[in-house]
């Protein structure tokens, strides 16, 4: 081949290179990752067709997720087998299982995907993982039975749900201190971190209501519960949809889904029909919703609250944590 | 010294013993459930008439002795079951809606049963032609709240309790109402 042919086919080589990359990146895969308690296992589900495209066993009963596109990484706590399963997001295989305590349950990841935060149940504590070295980083003490997990976004704090003292701990990770501390509902289990607004929602399994704290001055060791709103029984998980205008939260023992105009702070509608529903998160315009007694997911329009499917996945299906992500292209 | 530690026979043996010492089962609590179905050669109507009184379950479970409620059908009743062969149980009307044909309750404490924070849906559905479906469904701890359990209080010993309750409840339910 001439000097001019090689350079010529390199240059088209590049080009086609670099079209199937932008290819690859235009149609970067939205995933959700369901854990199925029952089964051992978790339900991978294509949100662009709504349909599984893979089962992937990991420890015993699988209950936390958190999703790290940036590094095309899942990690699920397995409470049953005191273990951490790493699946990579594209082969959409185990890849990875770390120790992680007593009793791991929560579970969140920093933006960067380099840190891992986990809630040690039976332990008190949250252990902090480099997603880079596998081990445990530090271990932070905290309030008894630690569940529900919420990263700052400033990357520098952690918010822990105290499930058996009723309160939340603001922890500082580089001090590996609780730096505030707020008395909130019974039993509060999971979290959701609103960073627009600088609040944080805590779900108060026993009193049935999810408590509203301004986080504007944390960093003074400061916050307020600006309001309560009552929701239906069992509050289990939250998500903001609808562009942040509408808070979902799932009513375990009711069977349904709490609508919370977050501007308001006021119920504007409650969905039935669910089983048992847990974990819930959002993606553009819809909210999906896991159903434990039924194992599927449900589709919701975020606007209307309007279900378009329900999805079947594996046994017990839990989702406790954010399970949505995008896998990018090697 | 080491050298002889590292011996393969050695190393082997020092493995099994590990293995030996090492616990075999470490669960933490996780929350189990159980659903049973029966399909009942009768309209809905006729089911639902039998069983739903929350007092009513002494009528139709062959297990329960007394099931007498606080406050009937409205929601917060209490019922305290008495077992006949010994045993308690109280639990609390949650939920009631007798146009779905369904209500829901819950126990704090399993009481005869090995398992705590105990909640409980029971509901009839038609399915053409005269018959109907019965689902009764549970949700659960084991009664052992820590890690490793007595096999009596582990999550097996939770489940197959709660699915006995059921099985037995509803083919009961089943014979008393097709008269068989």
């Amino acid at each position: 081949m001439s000097n001019k042919a090689s350079r010529h086919l390199a240059r088209r080589v590049c080009v086609l290179g670099a079209t199937m990359f932008l290819a690859c990146v235009a149609f970067a895969e939205p995933l959700a990752f369901i854990t199925n308690q029952g089964s051992h296992d978790v339900s991978v589900i294509d949100l662009s067709t709504d349909r599984v495209v893979a089962t992937v066993p990991v420890g015993r009963s699988p209950a936390g997720v958190a999703v790290s596109s940036s590094q095309g990484r899942v990690y699920v706590t397995n409470p049953d087998s005191k273990t951490i399963s790493v699946i990579d997001m594209r082969t959409r295989q185990v890849v990875d299982t770390l120790n992680a305590g007593d009793g791991p349950l929560g579970i969140a990841a920093s933006d960067d995907g380099l840190r891992v935060y986990v809630s040690d149940w039976y332990r008190n504590r949250v252990l902090v993982y480099d997603t880079r070295t596998r081990h445990p980083l530090m271990t932070i003490a905290v309030g008894k039975a630690p569940a529900g997990l919420a990263v700052h976004d400033s990357g520098e704090l952690v918010f822990v749900a105290e499930r058996d003292d009723d309160s939340i701990a603001v922890v500082e990770v580089i001090t590996q201190r609780v730096i505030a501390r707020a008395k909130v509902g019974t039993h509060p289990f999971a979290l959701t971190f609103d960073a627009a607004r600088q609040r944080l929602y805590v779900l108060n399994v026993q009193s049935d209501d999810v408590t509203v704290l301004d986080v504007r001055d944390v960093f003074r060791g400061r916050i307020n519960v600006i309001a309560t709103v009552p929701v239906g029984k069992a509050p289990y998980g939250a998500a903001l949809a609808d562009a942040g205008r509408l808070l979902y939260v799932t009513n375990q023992h009711d069977g349904t889904v709490s609508v919370i105009d977050a501007q308001q702070l006021a119920v504007v509608r409650t969905l039935k029909g669910f089983g048992y529903p847990e974990g819930v998160a959002a993606r553009g315009d819809r909210v999906y919703v896991v159903n434990w007694m039924d194992d599927n997911v449900s589709v919701l329009e975020a606007s209307t609250g309007a279900l378009i499917r329900t999805i079947a996945t594996g046994q017990n299906s839990r989702g406790f944590g954010a399970f949505i992500g995008e896998a990018l292209p090697p | 010294m080491f050298h002889r530690l590292l011996q393969p026979w050695r190393l082997m043996a020092l493995a099994a013993i590990c293995a030996l010492v090492a616990p075999a089962h470490a669960h933490g609590p996780t929350r189990q459930k159980v659903a049973e179905k029966i399909t009942i050669d009768a309209p809905a109507e006729t089911v639902w008439a039998k069983i739903k009184d929350f007092s009513a379950l002494k009528d139709w479970h062959p297990v329960v002795a007394e099931s007498p409620a606080s406050a009937g059908n409205s929601e917060g009743s209490v019922r305290l079951l008495k077992l006949k062969g010994g045993g308690e149980l109280e639990e609390t009307l949650e939920s009631y809606d007798a146009a779905k044909m369904k209500y829901a309750y819950r126990a704090k404490d399993g009481g005869a049963l090995p398992v705590t924070n105990y909640s409980s849906t029971i509901f009839v559905t038609a399915s053409g032609a005269g018959q109907s479906v019965v689902e009764w469904r549970g949700a659960f701890y084991r009664a052992y709240p820590n890690n490793n359990p007595p096999p009596d209080q582990n999550d097996e010993a939770a489940v197959k309790a709660v699915t006995g309750v059921y099985q037995s409840g509803l083919q009961n339910l089943k014979k008393i109402v097709e008269g068989k």
